[in-house]
């Protein structure tokens, strides 16, 4: 592949099957003999290109597709209509409380989603760097992630996420739990992976953060991509939204 | 290979979680056969029209077979709703987490298996190596129950008592497939329309009986393996899309 668009969306239309009439059981399927589901478009006709090495913030009300959109950039989503065409590897969405196992310990954890990533569970390395990173003791990694405060879930799941090195990080606003120590932290970090080349794709309601990570951004309104542009301009609008 | 790797972390994960909060684990795996053993010899062989040789080898081959189904399906019913977290943020097939429980559960019928054999000895079990014929029976079976497994579970994601209803015809099933008694005192058309009933007596008939089952028993379990799981895989690819925007 040339070095041109690492992540490059032409007229993308994602939609969800909406349950509008509340059924959830068999029994009201029956009963109601209707079609309990709608599809309800989620995103429209979105065009967009992220260049190698370029971080992109996406912004928007909440409920806007930001989500959505970050999802079917990794490909767990799949477009109804639209080409989208990636040059890269993903690292797991960050978001909060996704990706861990709650009745596993930090250890176990680390070794699943290392594992789920491609990665040698036997990777000593990897697992000290996530300690390391994570400043979790070892007394809080060998307790169920059920008993981690939402703070020290973002912890682990940061650290583990970073432990992969893929072309691509998507961050969903999983920084706003940690504390100011961690946060500081996390930012250093995030600096130091976009130093690297990489890629980064920042969800967030602070225009302050999106400006540091962020060259360019776009902007989300009920599905649609209502701007895009450098980081400065689309922020800008979008502290004019409310 | 990568995917075996993933695949492999799940099944782990998916034998940790089974076991984590119990005392005795794995060991709960053989109450359950062993109380519906208890059962059958309490009431059922007392029945002087049911009698059958090696009454106890007939009926605890059968019923490590019906909890294999059971565990499987159990289990997994809720595999896809319960791993939200793994597939909203991470790009593996979502297949895996069914197949995940399957081989989580095959492990452990190893296991049973075993020991199965060994306590058999005492039951009028004759060692020779068609017991092997046990591999491809297994084989087959699984390749049913993981075609019922992916049609529950995906379903279950749209309607959630899809798992509850599951388990409530569950006995239905169980007393409709001959493991305690002779077939005889099944209705023909019954056991006839009850695909479980070839593959426990298929199992069945490896440990209990004098011959190998028949080649067109046989023949019926791939016929109703490779259909079922052409089903489920016919349903779940339907439905997979649509999986995260309800789970």
């Amino acid at each position: 592949m040339s070095s041109g668009n690492l992540i490059s969306f032409r007229n993308v239309s994602v939609s969800y099957w909406q349950n509008n009439v509340g059924i959830h059981s068999i029994k009201d399927l029956v009963t109601q003999r209707r079609n309990p589901f709608q599809s309800k478009p989620i995103l429209r006709d979105i065009s967009f290109d992220v260049s190698r090495g370029q971080s992109m913030g996406v912004l928007g009300r909440n409920g806007s597709g930001k989500s959505t959109l970050l999802r079917t950039i990794a490909g767990l989503v799949k477009p109804q209509e639209g080409t989208i065409t990636i040059n890269g590897t993903f690292a797991p969405i960050l978001a909060i409380g996704a990706g861990l196992e709650l009745e596993l310990n930090g250890y176990e954890n680390m070794e699943l989603l290392l594992s789920l990533y491609g990665k040698s569970r036997k990777d000593t390395n990897a697992v000290r760097n996530i300690v390391d990173f994570s400043e979790l003791s070892d007394e809080v990694l060998r307790m169920p992630a059920k008993r981690y405060s939402s703070g020290m879930l973002a912890r682990l799941a940061f650290s583990i996420s970073i432990a992969n090195d893929a072309d691509i990080l998507i961050i969903d606003e999983v920084l706003a739990v940690g504390d100011q120590g961690f946060q500081a932290k996390c930012m250093d970090k995030i600096f130091q992976i976009k130093a690297d080349g990489k890629t980064i794709l920042f969800v967030s309601h602070a225009p302050a953060e999106v400006l540091k990570v962020c060259d360019t951004a776009i902007l989300l309104d009920g599905g649609k991509l209502i701007a895009q542009g450098t980081a400065k301009d689309i922020c800008a609008q979008y502290e004019q939204l409310f | 290979m990568q995917n075996i790797s993933r695949i492999y972390a799940l099944s782990k994960r998916n034998i940790i979680l089974r076991y984590k909060n119990s005392l005795v684990g794995f060991f709960w795996g053989f109450f359950k056969p062993l109380l519906y053993l208890m059962i059958f010899i309490a009431v059922f062989s007392k029945i002087p029209s049911n009698h059958i040789d090696n009454y106890i080898l007939y009926v605890t081959s059968g019923l490590i077979f019906w909890f294999f189904f059971s565990n499987v399906t159990n289990q997994s019913v809720g595999s896809i709703i319960g791993s939200s977290g793994l597939i909203k943020s991470l790009n593996i097939p979502v297949i895996f987490f069914p197949l995940s429980e399957i081989i989580g559960e095959l492990f452990n019928f190893v296991l049973t298996i075993v020991v199965f054999l060994i306590i058999m000895y005492w039951f009028g079990i004759s060692y020779s190596p068609r017991l092997l014929m046990i591999i491809p029976c297994l084989l087959l079976f699984s390749l049913f129950s993981f075609g019922v497994t992916i049609f529950l579970s995906s379903i279950n994601v749209f309607f959630r008592d899809v798992g509850i209803l599951w388990t409530t015809i569950q006995p239905a099933i169980f007393y409709l497939t001959p493991i305690g008694y002779d077939e005889k005192f099944v209705p023909t058309i019954i056991a006839r329309g009850n695909p479980i009933y070839y593959f426990i007596k298929l199992g069945r008939g490896i440990f209990h009986e004098p011959q190998l089952p028949p080649l067109d028993l046989w023949m019926q379990c791939t016929a109703i393996a490779v259909g079922t799981f052409l089903f489920g895989i016919f349903v779940f690819n339907k439905l997979k899309n649509q999986f995260i925007s309800t789970i």
